[in-house]
């Protein structure tokens, strides 16, 4: 390596390299040693493969699609170590678009054939009072579910999962499970007083007959119940869990 | 790309003074700096220039905070979502997340080993936020968050995914070094302060990337739809937001302007942010606007740990150069 122009043996990265190993005045350590030639290479070269990876997710993860070739690339070169540190992101946060799908979700569950009116036996989760980010947690639960329909590899999982799940809870081995969402009304119907409505995004049955958990979807259903006041006030069951 | 030689950080005096050298008229000209010379030389002093641990150290205190609370709102439904008759088996988990999707959950799915895990994740953060045994436990904190997040996929919201850049970042630098226990401990030892990093700049540098990167993600994926456009995307917002926290729905419907200007303020400010954290001039006052506009966008969507999110990675944006 020949004579670097700032005077040294080689050129100026090799400068901090040579500070004299001594605690300077100011009570800072010596300054570290900058990184060699080669190691700055080997950084580069790890930024710059990180940096692909985060533009392929940008592109690669969005709601609207990508092409093959992106998906594909990501996929076979990224994906098995941005995926496992949860750097595989989408990063689209769109916030809302206004549609049902961006709406509060939440679940109902209660003993089949059990009447609406016997409140003491549904469960509503989040449960009315539950706030923050713990209800938010719920709320995306319950949103899972109903987008999970769309997948034919996760179709129906979810539903019996959750519902598996809760028949301890709710004492009973045959349940109705809804998902049912807060529809806020357009903002000049708000203004002329009107009100939101909560309806059914997702319904079935979840019951276990000799060991074995069956799910038995329901129709779809229509709106369900005007909204009163407030999410609290949505629905009149109470908290059980 | 070949990383150029760092001439410009050299410490003051060790550079030879020039002198004043006017060639010969026939003499040959030496060629401008051509643009893979200015983009080596801007990227050598974007990602290797030494950066104090100070910033840096207050992202991982805000950082590690705000995590803490993420972990916090998993404790009271953990056994719930992830016990033995869980509603989020693992079976479910894995059809649920990506391929190469891994948890430390996934080995276990009785209660203790499940509180265990917890706790020791909780602790990981704790020791992270108090810059205790920092560039262990900032490794191990990441780790542990981003392994919370796989057991249970569908359960993370943006916070999460913002938070777990964040804390990968803070595994790259060097973030003990300033305001932590571990800095306490070593001044108590006589062992002098640590000088500025290279691993920091990159921890650093990182942020000011996602930071952009999401702000214009964001925006473009807003910008797809029509109520981003038509104005109206406050009022769904508003209508849809938790009321414990900002209730601004009664105030929007009857405002249409208002409504307007947030939503059209929202998307402006996110594009302003996306490219203003790389216009030098800009840059430290459009890093400074977010750390009070993020928050106030957290709040009015309902993702208020989003929005703190977002504000730290703005704190970021504010790093000296």
């Amino acid at each position: 390596m020949g004579k670097g122009k700032n005077g040294g043996d080689a050129p100026g990265i090799r400068m901090f390299s040579q500070a004299p190993q001594r605690p300077t005045g100011d009570g800072l350590a010596p300054p570290a040693a900058s990184p060699t030639e080669i190691t700055r290479g080997v950084v580069t070269i790890l930024l710059a493969l990180y940096l692909v990876g985060l533009l392929l997710c940008v592109a690669g993860n969005s709601a609207s699609g990508s092409s093959a070739l992106v998906r594909t690339t990501k996929a076979r070169l990224f994906s098995p170590w941005m995926v496992p540190l949860w750097l595989d992101l989408a990063y689209d946060t769109r916030l809302t678009y206004g549609t049902p799908d961006d709406a509060n979700h939440f679940l109902e569950l209660r003993p089949w054939n059990a009447p609406a009116s016997a409140t003491g036996a549904t469960l509503r989760l989040p449960a009315p009072g539950m706030r923050g980010e713990r209800a938010a947690r719920w709320r995306r639960l319950a949103r899972a579910l109903v987008v999970g329909q769309d997948d034919s590899d996760r179709e129906g999982l979810l539903p019996a999962a959750v519902a598996e799940g809760l028949f301890a809870s709710l004492g009973a081995e045959d349940l109705s499970l809804r998902v049912l969402r807060t529809i806020p009304p357009d903002r000049d119907v708000a203004s002329a007083g009107g009100r939101g409505t909560v309806e059914q995004a997702y319904a079935c049955r979840v019951r276990r007959v000799a060991g074995e958990v069956q799910l038995l979807p329901l129709p779809p259903a229509a709106e369900v119940a005007p909204l009163v006041a407030g999410d609290a006030a949505m629905s009149p069951v109470p908290r059980s869990k | 790309m070949n990383p150029l030689p760092l001439a410009e950080f050299a410490p003051a005096g060790s550079l030879p003074q020039p002198t004043c050298h006017t060639p010969p008229m026939n003499a040959p000209t030496s060629p401008p700096p051509d643009a893979a010379t200015a983009i080596g030389a801007w990227w050598n002093h974007f990602w290797f220039l030494p950066a104090e641990a100070l910033l840096l150290a207050k992202v991982r205190w805000l950082a590690g905070g705000l995590a803490l609370l993420l972990w916090w709102s998993y404790g009271p439904d953990l056994i719930t979502w992830f016990g033995p008759q869980g509603l989020v088996s693992p079976e479910v988990s894995s059809q649920w997340r990506p391929t190469y999707g891994l948890s430390l959950w996934d080995a276990t799915a009785a209660p203790a080993g499940i509180w265990t895990l917890y706790a020791s994740g909780a602790l990981a953060l704790l020791a992270l936020t108090i810059g205790f045994g920092t560039p262990v436990t900032a490794v191990l904190a990441a780790l542990f968050f981003a392994s919370l997040l796989h057991r249970g996929p569908m359960l993370a919201g943006p916070a999460d995914d913002v938070t777990a850049l964040i804390l990968w970042c803070l595994a790259i630098g060097r973030s003990g070094d300033a305001l932590s226990v571990d800095s306490f401990l070593a001044a108590r030892a006589g062992r002098p302060a640590q000088p500025p990093g290279v691993r920091n700049r990159i921890g650093l540098s990182l942020l000011r990337v996602h930071a952009s990167v999401l702000a214009a993600a964001a925006a473009l994926a807003q910008l797809k739809g029509d109520v981003w456009w038509d104005g109206s995307a406050a009022w769904w917002l508003a209508a849809r937001a938790d009321l414990w926290m900002t209730n601004l729905a009664p105030l929007l419907a009857n405002a249409e302007y208002l409504t307007n200007l947030l939503t059209h303020g929202v998307t402006l400010f996110e594009i302003i942010f996306a490219l203003g954290v790389w216009i030098g001039p800009v840059r430290r006052s459009v890093a400074g606007a977010g750390l009070v506009a993020w928050p106030l966008i957290g709040l009015l969507a309902g993702e208020p740990f989003w929005g703190a999110a977002m504000a730290i990675m703005a704190l970021a944006c504010l790093a000296e150069e």
